[in-house]
């Protein structure tokens, strides 16, 4: 069963800026999944899309497992190869108080890392853990072993303002991980790490992967897409160009 | 469950206070002065009409009778104005208090006072009326008794006195409400700076799965809690103010209350009152404020 369904989704930020393009494809639970593209093809916005920062301008995402929507009609239009037709929603008539439950299922690195300034690096990472209803025992025990996971254990006191650009993204990666989401999504992950840490990232995400969590990269890193041998959708002008099975980043 | 989350505010604004004092203070500094102006002002308002109030029992008619007019018949009269419901009271000079009253008054002029005997003076009541407005017609009803030599009753000063005691409780009422809108616009103005400042940390947080309560609940209590805090020092800095207004004896040992004409306690009472609508209005402002600055980022 898909576990994440893009149909026909197109964005326009304005009349004449037309950032995705009629784009539809799957997501299978359990899949990693390379988004590649020059900058600016939409890869982020695909992302924004998913948790819904962004409403489309036409089309849908599906979304497996979030339980039925009051609105019968929005489940008129499914996938006829879906089995249980009624545990998937279009995220876009989620009413505004199930957003919530959408976005503690997937875990997000956003590109620009959006880490809370004011909060140590503990805290940004129990963020994630309170919201999904974490007592403050699982904090606890969980935050160390994520910190340990992405190499900030001895940072946990330090503020965002007190670590480099590579370990604000691990913070990211470590938030991300933290409630052991579904589906991770990561928007240029290695981004601004060495090669070494890039690995270490990889290494984490292909252990979450092998433990059944879904993963969406979007990455302009061709050494990592082609070493990985993964799933790879090609974006070009908003347009879904590619959607190769062992992809490598130029296909 | 409510324990955990008090405790989970309280470490959140100890938190908030360790890390942005300037903020807080600046925040409780102006929700102070606010609250102290809002006080001051409405203390003032119910003031100016204790004054008013007291001018009012003031203003009276009095009916000064014939030499031979007999005093029975007069206190007589007494008990039947004591019985009429638009009379407050009724007060019997005799003459010999109003010789006394005489002597008292112009103890410093001996000639004038040898000059003056009791039998001279007249025997009088002095009515107050429950409503200022009635005077005007039990004036002219007390002309035409048997009796009643000269009725004197101060006309323009009382009507004077209707009008001013019309234009406070109108425009001071007004004022007071559109100081209390002001009041709610600058506690929100307030407030609003330090959630802007958390701007994009409630988006964070809300782009992570947190619940609008989750991101509400902490700045609702930062709300609720400055305004408290700020009330409780304006309520100090106007119980100072007040009582020391009254050991001066510039401040009545009753008042009006409400700009409600007619109703009256005893001043302490009135404090405590003002201190109790501050703790509640400031509560509420906090409240409401932060409820309504953090509207625009939940929309996420």
């Amino acid at each position: 069963m898909a576990q994440i369904e893009y149909k026909n989704i197109t964005k326009d930020y304005d009349v004449d800026d037309r950032v995705l393009d009629n784009v539809s494809f799957k997501v299978e639970k359990g899949e990693f999944v390379f988004l590649v593209g020059p900058s600016g093809a939409g890869k982020t916005t695909l992302i924004k899309l998913l948790i819904r920062e962004e409403l489309p301008t036409e089309g849908e995402i599906w979304f497996e497992g979030l339980g039925a929507v009051e609105d019968a009609e929005a489940v008129e239009s499914i996938a006829s190869d879906v089995e249980t037709v009624s545990s998937l929603v279009n995220i876009f008539d989620l009413p505004h108080d199930r957003l919530p439950e959408l976005r503690r299922r997937i875990g997000v690195v956003f590109q620009d890392f959006k880490v809370l300034n004011s909060k140590n690096v503990f805290e940004n990472v129990a963020v994630a853990l309170e919201v999904a209803g974490a007592t403050l025992n699982e904090i606890k025990n969980i935050v160390p072993n994520v910190l340990g996971l992405v190499g900030l254990s001895d940072k946990a006191e330090h503020f965002p303002k007190q670590l480099s650009g590579g370990e604000i993204q691990r913070l990211s990666i470590a938030r991300a991980l933290a409630h052991e989401p579904e589906i991770l999504v990561a928007d240029e992950p290695t981004g601004m790490i060495d090669r070494k840490a890039t690995d270490d990232v990889l290494q984490v995400l292909e252990r979450i992967n092998s433990l059944g969590t879904t993963i969406i990269m979007a990455t302009h890193d061709y050494k990592i897409v082609d070493k990985m041998k993964k799933r790879v959708l090609r974006l070009e002008k908003g347009k879904l160009t590619s959607d190769k099975k062992e992809g490598k980043y130029d296909e | 469950m409510m324990n955990s989350t008090l405790i989970k505010h309280l470490d959140s604004l100890k938190t908030l206070y360790s890390r942005e004092k300037f903020l807080v203070l600046s925040n409780i500094a102006v929700m102070t002065v606010t609250f102290v102006i809002l006080g001051f002002f409405f203390g003032t308002a119910v003031g100016m009409q204790t004054a008013i109030k007291s001018l009012e029992e003031q203003a009276q008619v009095t009916l000064f009778f014939e030499d031979k007019y007999p005093e029975s018949e007069i206190l007589a009269l007494k008990s039947r104005f004591e019985a009429d419901e638009r009379i407050l009271n009724v007060r019997y000079i005799s003459k010999e208090q109003a010789f006394q009253i005489f002597t008292d008054i112009n103890k410093d002029e001996p000639i004038l006072l040898e000059a003056v005997s009791k039998d001279i003076l007249p025997a009088s009541l002095e009515i107050r009326a429950q409503r200022l407005s009635d005077l005007s017609s039990l004036a002219t009803e007390f002309e035409s008794l048997e009796g009643v030599e000269e009725v004197k009753f101060f006309r323009d000063v009382i009507e004077r006195f209707r009008y001013w005691a019309n234009v406070i409780y109108i425009v001071g009422g007004g004022l007071v409400l559109i100081f209390l809108g002001l009041s709610f616009a600058i506690v929100m103005s307030t407030l609003r700076v330090t959630i802007d400042s958390k701007g994009d940390e409630i988006e964070i947080m809300k782009l992570v799965g947190a619940t609008d309560d989750y991101v509400k609940g902490p700045l609702l209590f930062q709300g609720l809690f400055f305004g408290l805090v700020s009330a409780t020092i304006a309520s100090v800095v106007l119980l100072i103010f007040f009582t020391s207004i009254k050991f001066l004896g510039l401040f009545g040992a009753t008042s009006t209350v409400f700009i409600l004409p007619g109703v009256r306690v005893l001043s302490w009472i009135f404090l405590i009152i003002l201190v109790v609508l501050l703790l509640i209005f400031g509560g509420l402002l906090g409240y409401l404020g932060s409820q309504t600055a953090i509207k625009k980022y939940l929309k996420y």
